[in-house]
Order: C-alpha cells, then sequence, then structure tokens
C-alpha cells in the first residue's frame, strides 16, 4: 500500500486568473503518504485552486504539481491513484447517488458492487436511490466522499469535507480519515475548522493570500510555544521578581501576563518566594487557532 | 475508451432527456407524414419520397441531444468528475462523439419505423405504388439514418466548443434554423449554401435538381456528408484540444 508514490509535490506553483488576480503565488511545498496534512488559509487564500492545479483542473500559470512524480493528467489509472472531493460538489440533480457511482464504477473498471459498498460506508444506504435534487448538503458530502474513495486510492484529497456535516459525521470523517493514514495512504485535507484539524493533523500547510506562510508537523509548530498565564493583583512585584529571569513577558490584560520559557511550576515557586499574590496560574497549550491568527491577520 | 463510451451510454440513461427527445422526434416526424399523406399532394409515387424527406427538421432534435450532451456536463460540474477519472479531453470527446453518433442512428431508425407503420398501410390504401427499393424513396427514409447521426455529432461538437449550454443551443438553434435559410438569398455568400448544413440536408435528403432553394450550386449526397462531417468535427478538435482545457473551477 504504501508503494512510493504517493507523496504530492506542489513545485514553485502560481496561478494568475484574468490576467490580474493572483489567487496563488510561487507556491511550494509537500504531502508525505501515511499522515494527514491539514491545509489551511482564510476564504480566497487559494486552498481550492491549489487542489484544482494538483487534479489538472486548472492550468497552473507557471509551476507544476505532481503526484508520485507523475502529473495528474499523465496518471494511468486517475480513479485508482488519486481520490477527490472537491468544494461544492457536483451532482446531476435527476440523477440518483447510486447512479452517480455507478457510472464512476464503470469508467474505472470496478465492479458496479463498489458504488454500493461505497454508499454503505458513507451512511447513504436508505438513499442510494434517490436523485441528488433532494439531498441536504450534508448528504451531497458524504456522497462526494464516497466517489472519493470508491477505487480505493492510494492518495485522497478532500476540500473542506467537513462543511455541512453534523456532528456525529465529523467524529466519523475524523476516525475514516486516521484510518487512511494508518493504511499508508497520503491524506490532504482543506479545512476552516481549526480544532478539528488540530485534533486530527500530523502536519499542516497554512496559506494565506496565495503564498505559504508556515509548513511543519504541529510538532515542529507548537515546539516553544506552551506559555504560563499568571495573574496577579500585584503584577508589579511579579516583575521584579522575574527580572533577570531568562523569559520572555507579554501582557495580556492589566492583571495579567503571559509568560514563556519557564514551567508553571518554577514561576509558582518564584512567585511563592517572592511574596507574590496569585490568583491564576495556568499552562496556556499549543493553539493552532491562534497561530493561524497571528500568521494570517493583518497583512 | 470501451469503458469511457459505456459509461457515456450509462449517463445518457440514467437521466431522462433521451426519452423526451425521442419522443418529441418520434411524435413530430410522424405528424408530418400523416399531415403529408393526408394533404391533396400525394397522387402518384414520384409524391412519395418527399414525404419522408419533409420530416427532417425533427433532425434538429439529435443536435440539441448531443449539445445536452456535453454541456449539462458543464451546467452541473459534472464534468470535474469526467476529467478526474478521463484526463484526457480527446477521450472524453472522442467517447462522446461515438456514443452520441450510435444514439442519432437509433433514434433515426426509430423515426422511420414508426413513418413507415403510419405510411406503407396510407399508401396501399390510396393505391399509390410504394417500395423501398425506389432510390429516391430509399434515399428520403434511410437517409435520416446517417444524418441524425451527423446532427449529434455537430451537437457535441459545438457543445465541446462553447461549453456554455444556453449560449451552445441558441447559436446553434439561431443558426441553422434562421442564418442559415437565408443564406441563398443573399447573392454574395448564396453559393456557400452547399458548404452549410442545411445545404448538405437538401444534398442529401432531395435530388439535387428539383427543389434546391435560390438556384444555388451544391455539390451533390457524398459531399453534404463530407460537410456535415467538417462541421462535427472542426468544431470537436477545437473544443477538445482548447476550450476542455480552459479551467475548470
Ligand atoms: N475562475 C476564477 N476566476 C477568477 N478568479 C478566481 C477564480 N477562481 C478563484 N478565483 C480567485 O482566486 C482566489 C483564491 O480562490 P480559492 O477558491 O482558491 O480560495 P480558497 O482558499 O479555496 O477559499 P475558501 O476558503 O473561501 O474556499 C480568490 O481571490 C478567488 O476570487
Ligand atoms: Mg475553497
Amino acid at each position: 500500500m504504501s508503494a512510493p508514490g504517493g507523496q504530492i509535490v506542489v513545485d514553485d506553483l502560481t496561478k494568475v486568473f484574468g490576467g490580474n488576480v493572483r489567487a496563488v503565488d510561487q507556491l511550494s511545498f509537500s504531502v508525505e503518504p501515511g499522515s494527514i496534512t491539514g491545509f489551511l488559509g482564510p476564504n480566497g487564500a487559494g486552498k481550492t485552486t491549489t487542489l484544482r492545479m494538483v487534479l489538472g483542473l486548472v492550468r497552473p500559470t507557471s509551476g507544476r504539481a505532481t503526484i508520485g512524480g507523475v502529473p495528474y493528467r499523465q496518471l494511468p489509472n486517475p480513479t485508482q491513484t488519486v481520490g477527490a472531493a472537491l468544494e461544492s460538489a457536483s451532482f446531476h440533480p435527476a440523477r440518483t447517488a447510486r447512479n452517480h457511482l455507478r457510472i464512476m464504477c464503470t469508467v474505472a473498471d470496478l465492479p458496479m458492487q463498489r458504488a454500493d459498498e461505497m454508499l454503505d460506508l458513507v451512511g447513504l444506504h436508505d438513499a442510494a436511490r434517490r436523485k441528488v435534487r433532494g439531498f441536504s448538503m450534508g448528504m451531497r458530502q458524504r456522497l462526494s466522499l464516497a466517489a472519493a474513495l470508491l477505487g480505493e486510492p492510494q492518495v485522497v484529497v478532500l476540500d473542506e469535507p467537513a462543511n455541512g456535516l453534523d456532528p456525529d459525521g465529523i467524529r466519523w470523517l475524523r476516525g475514516l480519515l486516521r484510518h487512511l493514514a494508518e493504511q499508508g495512504r497520503t491524506v490532504l485535507v482543506s479545512s476552516h475548522q481549526l480544532n478539528e484539524v488540530e485534533e486530527v493533523a500530523d502536519r499542516v500547510v497554512i496559506l494565506n493570500h496565495g503564498r505559504l506562510v508556515r509548513a511543519g508537523s504541529i510538532a515542529e509548530l507548537s515546539a516553544g510555544t506552551d506559555s504560563v498565564l499568571v495573574r496577579s493583583p500585584n503584577l508589579q512585584a511579579l516583575h521584579t521578581a522575574l527580572t533577570g529571569q531568562p523569559v520572555t513577558v507579554e501582557p495580556v490584560d492589566p492583571t495579567a501576563v503571559r509568560v514563556r520559557g519557564m514551567s508553571a511550576a518554577q514561576l509558582g515557586n518564584l512567585a511563592f518566594t517572592a511574596g507574590v499574590e496569585l490568583h491564576e496560574l495556568s499552562l496556556q497549550r499549543f493553539d493552532l487557532e491562534e497561530l493561524f491568527f497571528s500568521l494570517t491577520s493583518g497583512q | 475508451m470501451i469503458p469511457v463510451v459505456r459509461a457515456e451510454f450509462l449517463k445518457l440513461r440514467t437521466t431522462q432527456v433521451w426519452l423526451w427527445m425521442l419522443a418529441l422526434a418520434v411524435i413530430a416526424g410522424s405528424l408530418i407524414v400523416v399531415g403529408g399523406l393526408a394533404s391533396d399532394s400525394v397522387h402518384t409515387p414520384r409524391d412519395v419520397p418527399d414525404v419522408f424527406a419533409n420530416a427532417n427538421g425533427t433532425l434538429l432534435t439529435a443536435f440539441v441531444l448531443g449539445v445536452l450532451g456535453i454541456t449539462t456536463e458543464f451546467r452541473h460540474q459534472t464534468i470535474t468528475t469526467t476529467l478526474l477519472q478521463t484526463p484526457s479531453r480527446w477521450a472524453v470527446v472522442a467517447a462522446k462523439l461515438f456514443t452520441y453518433a450510435l444514439v442519432g442512428l437509433l433514434y433515426a431508425a426509430a423515426c422511420a419505423a414508426v413513418q413507415l407503420a403510419i405510411a406503407v398501410p396510407w399508401l396501399s390504401a390510396k393505391r399509390i405504388d410504394f417500395t423501398l427499393s425506389d432510390p429516391d424513396v430509399g434515399r428520403a427514409v434511410f437517409g435520416p439514418l446517417l444524418l441524425f447521426a451527423l446532427f449529434a455529432l455537430i451537437g457535441i461538437g459545438v457543445g465541446a466548443l462553447i461549453r456554455n449550454q444556453i449560449v451552445a443551443l441558441v447559436s446553434g438553434l439561431v443558426f441553422i434554423l434562421v442564418i442559415n435559410n437565408i443564406i441563398p438569398a443573399i447573392p454574395v455568400v448564396k453559393n456557400s449554401y452547399a458548404y452549410t448544413p442545411a445545404g448538405a440536408v437538401t444534398e442529401i435528403l432531395f435530388p439535387a435538381h428539383e427543389s434546391t432553394p435560390g438556384d444555388v450550386h451544391l455539390i451533390g449526397s457524398g459531399g453534404g456528408v463530407l460537410v456535415l462531417l467538417a462541421w462535427a468535427l472542426i468544431p470537436a478538435l477545437i473544443g477538445a484540444g482548447y476550450s476542455m482545457n480552459r479551467d475548470i473551477t
């Protein structure tokens, strides 16, 4: 399963729409097999455009994207190699869910019962023979997921798959993604749900205005970012006690500061020794949301 | 390539447009034949071919079906799935050309069967000799088989080139129904009529010397087939090589 070939490489990719909209700007990153990579960025950052270029649907202005070293359009069996579910999934409204998948099975030379298996997997068994016209957003989302997984692809590319899913659906999706990654598949998921991503992704790629602002594993991004929130009625005395210590202190509000470079235990001990009264002493864990906003706001 | 063609048939079968278009072609064609037979103009075997040939307007159903066969994919964005599964735009357009030519042929066969079922007993009641082995009758009854296939191909070609459903349908129909028919009346361009779809239909269905509008020069039925093939393949080639490669967003 984890044969080489599951790697997605985006190499210096640029897309300019209509001569002036720079949707993606000299973007480079890679996505590795056996892990889930979250693809993040605010609205209009260029996530969908990037994924469409990876999938050969949008022609890059310059640069290239490959899957297992090959541009998408040259893949010999695309359905069995890459499964993709794009934003605003698109089905013929008068066609049933089952027929949509059966057409896909026909093109890819897959046995027809794959269609029914996939509908069961995504929980659409009862809606299989209904026209897509009457589907809710979450049902459409599930159907595009079924379509993406139809050929048991090595690479799975999902554009905002959690949109429209209910809490149960989101939890189920999270488990599914984990399962796919454990099987050695490459999973690239764009999302707005930062907490979801933080919970499930191994790596993140953060995009803003078409440019890469940060890429790395959650562990790398969170290294050294833990901090301690200290609240005291006498911040002046606390500042005095911290003078000369290897820490950075940033104000949070008139009665609290955020301290980096010292554990909560060390800080508590220091305050106790100096006789400073404390009203709060809490560890602040890495927060993807905060990192995201610090990287993407005000630019 | 065979799976892609089979999938095209499945796409067609899993929605209902094909049925509506078929019903339209069969019913409209039959009504025209009935109208011809009921009128006072059919007295001798020489009058028989035009009874069938006059139903040629039903060709437009094949054209419309072809246009819908490709533009519906853009309208509902199923083209994304299609191109993800078959990244070669050439393969997609070729599969559609093949599929819709065959469907056009089947449409024409259905129309011909119903029209014959009406006309044969009617003509014998009128004591007018009728034989399919007469070349003029044969061409009027079986010519549409070829023409329906060719017009379906033109529909695919125009759809691949234009992509937008409304624009493709409206411009195609306005050209065939309006512009094409006034060409013989315009002195400077009237001899280009032989190279237009309506001109080609005239060449194939009506013996060239009789009912040529505006006395324009025609090039025979073989030439007519080539003309229609060109009208199908040139847009199909530009469509597959250029339009279908434009961004799908
Ligand atoms: N076909 C198009 N023509 C012109 N501009 C486009 C086109 N498609 C996208 N854009 C522009 O490219 C930029 C990136 O859009 P894109 O859809 O890739 O963003 P995104 O990161 O997916 O956003 P969202 O989170 O809202 O889905 C936007 O400014 C958008 O307006
Ligand atoms: Mg998007």
